[in-house]
């Protein structure tokens, strides 16, 4: 039996691992169909010179994965837990702007500049949690007022580091942050090591720790693992602050990379934290997942819009198949918990 | 015009429990039928395979002498019944008139509702029954008692001929069962056919015309009222073969050192209640539902908080906050609900038996796994929970081994538990693991482990608690030991009227 239950979480990160292949694949010829459009090139030579499977592409994939793999890895620890949270994306991009002014209006140093945003992330968090265990706020609305909190707050920050006072992108000099956004150690990125390092971290602190394990039970049953112990505020108070910070990180990375603080940041990543995770069999409804499929739903949600790209489909269709994807995730976690329901009765 | 309902053999078996079994009984026109039997006897269970809520395993139900199906609810309505639950099933934040008419909203010719007849026809209720209550007033501003009367109203208004009520006067004044009295005398001169379901002895002598006593999911004997008397009534809903369950449990003496003792405990939902626990006894905690049994058990546990009084654990005075607190104090409860409060379903028997030690079983940073096993591989074997594997998860094990997971849990080696709390401990469990159970909770006051056994059957009570308190209306209203109780006596301090002043006194003693 130990062996059949290792065997179906190896099934689902299989069919996720499946999913993925056979995506690339599709891409792989629908680029070489594309591409032997052009006279010039036959299919045989559009498939050996692919647009699409090669080193270029696979950069840029994993260069793109590294500011929403931040949203979502606080977004899954967050929905394992029972909770969600909409105002990553905003208060990280309060987050970098914070430190854009700190840098440029205030003159502070970098690792200064960093720590006074990632404090006003985790504040923020912790209001969240506040609102959902003490005034027993349903964490979606909680959420949505503290996204358009943050989002104000924004342009407020922003007025204090442009010259005319008005809202709008601060740009900063910094070379520490320039190498810690896009510098490279070997062939591949410095911020892409980090990530990998967090993802290694938080699976193994959702799979492997007392802490995780908490989480899991706590997202499985609210009230049964209140009533066995475990103390419910103080996790959700983690989980809210766990997940602004993270965002603080991820707004960190972004400004890092732009060299300047803007007000559009992380706006295209609103719900890429909780579409990924949820893609990667966190489910909705809380209690199941790990870091694992949340990074394979994060590549298979960041392949697919570059691919998308190299196809050169319209843009804007790639925004509604990014909608579907959300949809298609949703409807495979509300198939697998109505099945799981059905088992009980 | 009146019509009749029949039962013919029916019954309904749920996994593992046979919840009614061979039912016979006509409900005529223009006659009150009552149903009587203690919790858990199937009232329940009838009334909802009545409303198509659910569906009888067998036999049929006979409306005006011919078969009738119910799918569901609305099917029922169609054949004229309508069950009045003791829950009210309304839409709190539509008006009253719009709960009496939802699903036959008067319409105007473009379609449009109208809301002049509905209100017209609304005040001709209000009026039939004398009640002072605003048709424009939200439902769920009314007080419980109007809800009810509003409820009774739209059966009323349905015009249904077959009208079941489920324990309609329990939250109502005695002046609002006046007019409820009247409402039902005014349903039965127009010749429907009523089923009424209560506790209360004298409103069942008052109103009804014939009674039907359930017992353990069977039909006892059928009565008509006036020829009968409460004693006899009693007897009928108590007498039960008791059988050797009990009589071969192995017991223990309980010390004299006092483990808990609550002091003039008050919430919301309790009165003044006070009582002790001592080591190695098994205290029952018995009443009918809604008595304030549970909400005791959660006061002590740490997961309500208390307006006032005390609560005492081994000689000290306690200040939980959460139930975390209590379970480092060593009380363990095991709730009620088991599937919402108890386990969490969709996890392993291990998960669920670590949950509250998960802190304590450290491998450097890390969960060590293989003690956890080790605790549930112990847990499964102490209490012979029928599973293969300990990683099997809970949902798809039986009421009874779920239960049994639940005690393992507070009872591992990581555990210190000296309290043990069991709410409804056996509800929905079969006989044979019933007896496990009885056996394992007599074991564990042997260890001098205080138990504190809530339970609504009270053949269990009396056999298995060493001293009873009886609880009513959200106080204590009395103290019975296990020589001194019988069924008809703890029956008599649950249901009493009032409670009277000798009891009380007893109570506080």
């Amino acid at each position: 039996m130990k062996a059949k239950l290792k065997a179906l979480t190896h099934k689902k990160i299989f069919s996720l691992l499946c999913l993925l292949l056979g995506m690339c694949l599709v891409f792989y010829i629908w680029a070489a169909i594309h591409d032997a459009l052009n006279p010039k090139i036959t299919f045989l030579y559009a498939l050996t010179h692919s647009s699409f499977l090669n080193l270029k592409v696979f950069r840029n994939i994993l260069n793109s994965l590294v500011v929403p793999s931040f949203l979502t890895m606080g977004a899954g620890c967050l929905l394992i837990g029972g909770y969600m949270d909409l105002s990553l994306a905003s208060i990280g991009c309060l987050g970098s702007m914070v430190m854009a002014v700190a840098l440029t209006g205030w003159n502070l140093p970098w690792y200064a500049a960093v720590l006074l945003a990632l404090v006003l992330c985790a504040l923020l968090g912790w209001f969240n949690a506040f609102m959902v265990t003490k005034l027993h706020f349903a964490s979606f609305i909680a959420t949505l007022g503290m996204a358009s909190m943050a989002k104000g707050l924004l342009q407020l920050v922003s007025s204090f580091g442009t010259a005319n006072g008005l809202a709008g992108p601060v740009y900063f000099q910094n070379d520490t942050l320039k190498f810690f956004g896009s510098g490279m150690i070997g062939p591949i990125q410095l911020c892409i090591l980090v990530m990998i390092l967090f993802f290694v971290v938080y699976g193994i602190l959702i799979s492997k720790t007392a802490f995780g394990a908490k989480i899991t039970l706590l997202g499985g049953g609210p009230v049964a693992a209140t009533l066995a112990g475990i103390n419910a505020n103080a996790l959700i108070t983690v989980l809210f602050v766990n997940g602004a910070v993270l965002s603080g990180v991820a707004g960190v990375v972004t400004a890092s990379r732009l060299g300047q603080g803007t007000l559009m940041a992380l706006q295209t990543n609103q719900f890429t934290g909780m579409t990924a995770a949820i893609l990667g069999g966190i489910s909705f409804g809380g209690g199941v997942g790990g870091m694992g499929g949340a990074f394979i739903g994060l590549l298979i949600l960041n392949t697919f819009t570059i691919g998308v790209q190299i196809v050169g489909l319209n843009p804007y269709w790639q925004t509604v198949f990014t909608g579907l994807l959300l949809l298609f995730a949703l409807g495979m976690d509300f198939i697998a918990m109505a099945r799981r329901q059905k088992a009980l009765k | 015009m009146a019509k009749t309902l029949e039962f013919r053999g029916i019954g309904k078996s749920f996994p593992g429990v046979r919840a009614l079994d061979n039912i016979n009984f006509k409900a005529e026109g223009g006659k009150v039928l009552a149903l009587l039997g203690e919790n858990g006897a199937g009232k329940s269970t009838l009334l909802k395979i009545l409303s198509g809520d659910l569906m009888a395993s067998e036999g049929d139900i006979l409306v005006d002498g011919e078969i009738t199906t119910f799918h569901s609810p609305h099917d029922a309505h169609n054949a004229g019944i309508s069950v009045i639950y003791q829950e009210r099933l309304m839409m709190p934040t539509l008006s009253v008139m719009e709960n009496l008419f939802a699903g036959a909203l008067p319409t105007k010719k473009n379609g449009l509702v109208d809301r002049k007849t509905m209100y017209e026809k609304t005040m001709e209720l209000v009026n039939i029954f004398g009640v002072d209550i605003d048709p424009f007033e939200k439902v769920g501003r009314l007080s419980v008692a109007n809800q009810q009367m509003v409820e009774i109203m739209k059966a009323y208004r349905r015009n249904s001929d077959i009208i079941a009520y489920d324990e309609p006067t329990a939250p109502l004044s005695e002046k609002e069962i006046e007019l409820m009295f009247k409402g039902i005398e005014r349903q039965k001169k127009a010749g429907k056919a009523i089923i009424y379901v209560s506790h209360r002895m004298n409103e069942i002598f008052r109103i009804t015309d014939e009674i039907v006593v359930l017992k353990d999911g069977k039909q006892v004997t059928t009565l008509k009222t006036k020829e009968t008397t409460e004693a006899e009534l009693i007897k009928y809903m108590v007498g039960r073969d008791i059988g050797d369950t009990y009589s071969n449990l192995s017991r223990n003496t309980p010390s004299n050192e006092v483990l808990l003792e609550v002091k003039n405990l008050c919430t919301p939902k309790l009165r003044n209640v006070s009582f002790k626990v001592h080591k190695g006894e098994i205290v029952g905690l018995a009443g009918l539902v809604g008595a304030g049994r549970t909400e005791t058990a959660r006061a002590i546990f740490g997961a309500d908080p208390i307006t006032s009084g005390e609560i005492w654990i081994d000689g000290k005075k306690t200040n939980f906050r959460a139930p975390k607190d209590a379970i480092a104090a060593g009380v363990a409860l095991c709730p009620e609900d088991r599937k919402e409060q108890g386990l969490i379903m969709y996890r392993t028997i291990s998960d669920n038996v670590m949950m509250p030690v998960v802190d304590k079983m450290k491998k450097g940073l890390f969960v060590d796994r293989s003690q956890a096993a080790g605790l549930a591989e112990k847990a499964v074997e102490q209490y012979d929970i029928k599973t293969p594997t300990i990683y099997k998860m809970v949902a798809e094990l039986s009421g009874g081994n779920q239960q049994k997971v639940i005690l393992g849990r507070w009872t591992s080696d990581l555990m210190d538990t000296k309290l043990l709390i069991l709410d409804e401990p056996t509800k929905g469990i079969d006989v044979g693991t019933k007896a496990e159970i009885y056996q394992k909770v007599c074991d564990l006051a042997k260890q001098g482990i205080a138990v504190l056994f809530i339970s609504s059957e009270l053949t269990e009570v009396i056999n298995l608690a060493d001293t009873i308190y009886v609880m009513r209306g959200g106080a204590i209203s009395g103290e019975l030991e296990r020589k001194d109780a019988t069924e008809e006596s703890v029956l008599t301090l649950a249901m009493a009227d009032s409670v009277n002043t000798q009891t009380e006194k007893e109570g506080q003693a």
